[in-house]
């Protein structure tokens, strides 16, 4: 999460992409530097070891919603 | 009545309750305290203690992560005085904020982690007398201490209220370990073959420190000593450096860390007596606690592989002896301790320490217990 806003503030297209389970941490760390709308995507969790045929299938499900989240992030010039 | 909260600025948050009853219940629903009771932190007992830190209350001493929180000494105040202490410990508390906010330690990444990690304070010097007592011998990480207790507790409360960290939102740690309620012992200087830790670290003997890592709960390490068995001392280095960094370790896995090892007397004369001094036992376990890359493969091919220098040779779970943290404390027996430590964010939670400034502490009458 800190990656997707640290690559943000220098003005890149950034999203990052949250587990289940960390999505409430996902909120508080994106309030907490200040980028409350910073672009994330909602993946299962757990993912880690989950196995090669697994990740493929979660990649092919959530390609979209990264596309799409890419294409309406934005850089707020102040986080410059 | 009336009592403050901390908020994520300088300005502190002013709570109101009919009496301490409900004010705790209130401290409770909050989210504002450790699970147990808090001693209210009201206008005058905060007071009183910024009083006692010699400070003015607004200083900002730096942020604490992830929730970005300021720790002004008003701040650290409401936790030292929710957590139970004395003012005496004010300077202790303080220096253990200051601590863990230094760049060093992670404390943003340390505080997210799902892994258990827990700041362990170790205190140094004269001020284990003054400000405390510290206990440093017979069940110091255990209960009965009220130094040892509130002191690690006030940590603890600094790093949910200041710091934000929240089980399950913004602490993500899995199960976490009982040494995140307190975790704070003294090196017992007094008893010890060894010269006092933060001597080693930067510091002069008649200095007072806090060494503050990032740590795992102790893990025991027993060992029998043989004084007529010249191997003995080596097994002890044996056993020391299994259980800081067996396997299942993040020292031996992810590798870099740091770690603490707490001699018990015995212990620590067993490899005094053997002509081993700090530098001598680091380098020892240093030498010992690695593995081969076979081992590392099986056990956790993907965490291991992370490894990128194509050696073949065991790898270290340290990167220098000095990582390795030494100090004698507890009472006398078969059992020393070990804690392996988390060995990951930026600078791999590296142990800092830091002086406990006494000569700030500015002494009430009469307001000492309270």
């Amino acid at each position: 999460m800190r990656d997707g806003i640290n690559i943000a503030k220098r003005g890149i297209p950034a999203v990052a992409l949250v587990t289940e389970d960390f999505w409430p941490q996902g909120d508080f760390v994106a309030e907490s530097f200040g980028m409350p709308d910073v672009p994330r995507v909602r993946i299962p969790h757990p993912i880690a070891g989950s196995g090669d045929a697994n990740m493929r299938r979660v990649a092919e499900q959530v390609v979209p919603a990264i596309i799409d989240a890419l294409k309406q992030a934005h850089v707020p010039p102040q986080n410059l | 009545m009336n009592a403050k909260s901390a908020m994520n600025d300088i300005a502190v948050t002013h709570l109101s309750a009919t009496d301490e009853s409900a004010a705790l219940e209130q401290l409770h629903e909050l989210g504002c305290t450790d699970g147990l009771p808090v001693i209210i932190p009201t206008p005058e007992r905060v007071a009183r203690m910024v009083l006692a830190s010699g400070y003015d209350a607004e200083l900002a001493l730096g942020s604490m992560g992830p929730g970005g929180g300021v720790a002004s000494i008003e701040k650290v105040a409401i936790a030292a005085v929710m957590a139970g202490c004395k003012t005496d410990y004010m300077p202790i508390v303080l220096a253990a904020v200051r601590a863990v906010i230094d760049p060093q330690f992670d404390l943003t990444e340390m505080q997210a982690t799902t892994h258990c990690t827990a700041p362990l304070i170790i205190v140094n010097g004269p001020a284990r007398h003054s400000c405390g007592p510290i206990a440093c011998s017979f069940g110091a990480l255990g209960p009965g201490f009220r130094p040892n207790a509130s002191i690690g507790r006030a940590l603890r409360l600094a790093m949910i209220n200041i710091g934000g960290a929240k089980p399950g939102v913004s602490d993500m740690a899995l199960l976490g370990h009982p040494g995140k309620f307190t975790y704070c012992l003294g090196e017992d200087e007094e008893n010890s073959p060894l010269p006092p830790l933060h001597s080693a670290r930067g510091f002069s003997p008649e200095d007072s420190t806090v060494t503050v890592i990032g740590a795992e709960a102790p893990h025991s390490v027993m060992f029998s000593g043989d004084a007529d068995n010249p191997e003995s001392p080596n097994a002890l280095l044996d056993v020391l450096a299994i259980g800081l960094a067996n396997l299942a370790t993040n020292n031996a896995i992810l590798r870099g860390g740091n770690a603490v090892v707490v001699l018990n007397p015995d212990h620590a004369n067993v490899l005094a007596g053997a002509g081993l001094d700090r530098a001598a036992i680091q380098q020892a376990l240093f030498e010992r606690a690695a593995h081969p890359v076979e081992d590392m493969m099986r056990v956790a091919p993907g965490l291991a592989s992370r490894s990128k220098d194509g050696e073949q040779a065991p790898k270290r779970a340290f990167r220098q002896a000095d990582d390795i943290l030494v100090l004698m404390a507890g009472g006398s027996g078969l059992y020393s301790m070990v804690m392996p430590s988390w060995c990951a964010g930026p600078n791999k939670n590296s142990a800092v320490t830091v002086a406990i400034e006494i000569d700030q502490f500015c002494e009430v009458p009469g307001m000492s217990s309270n």
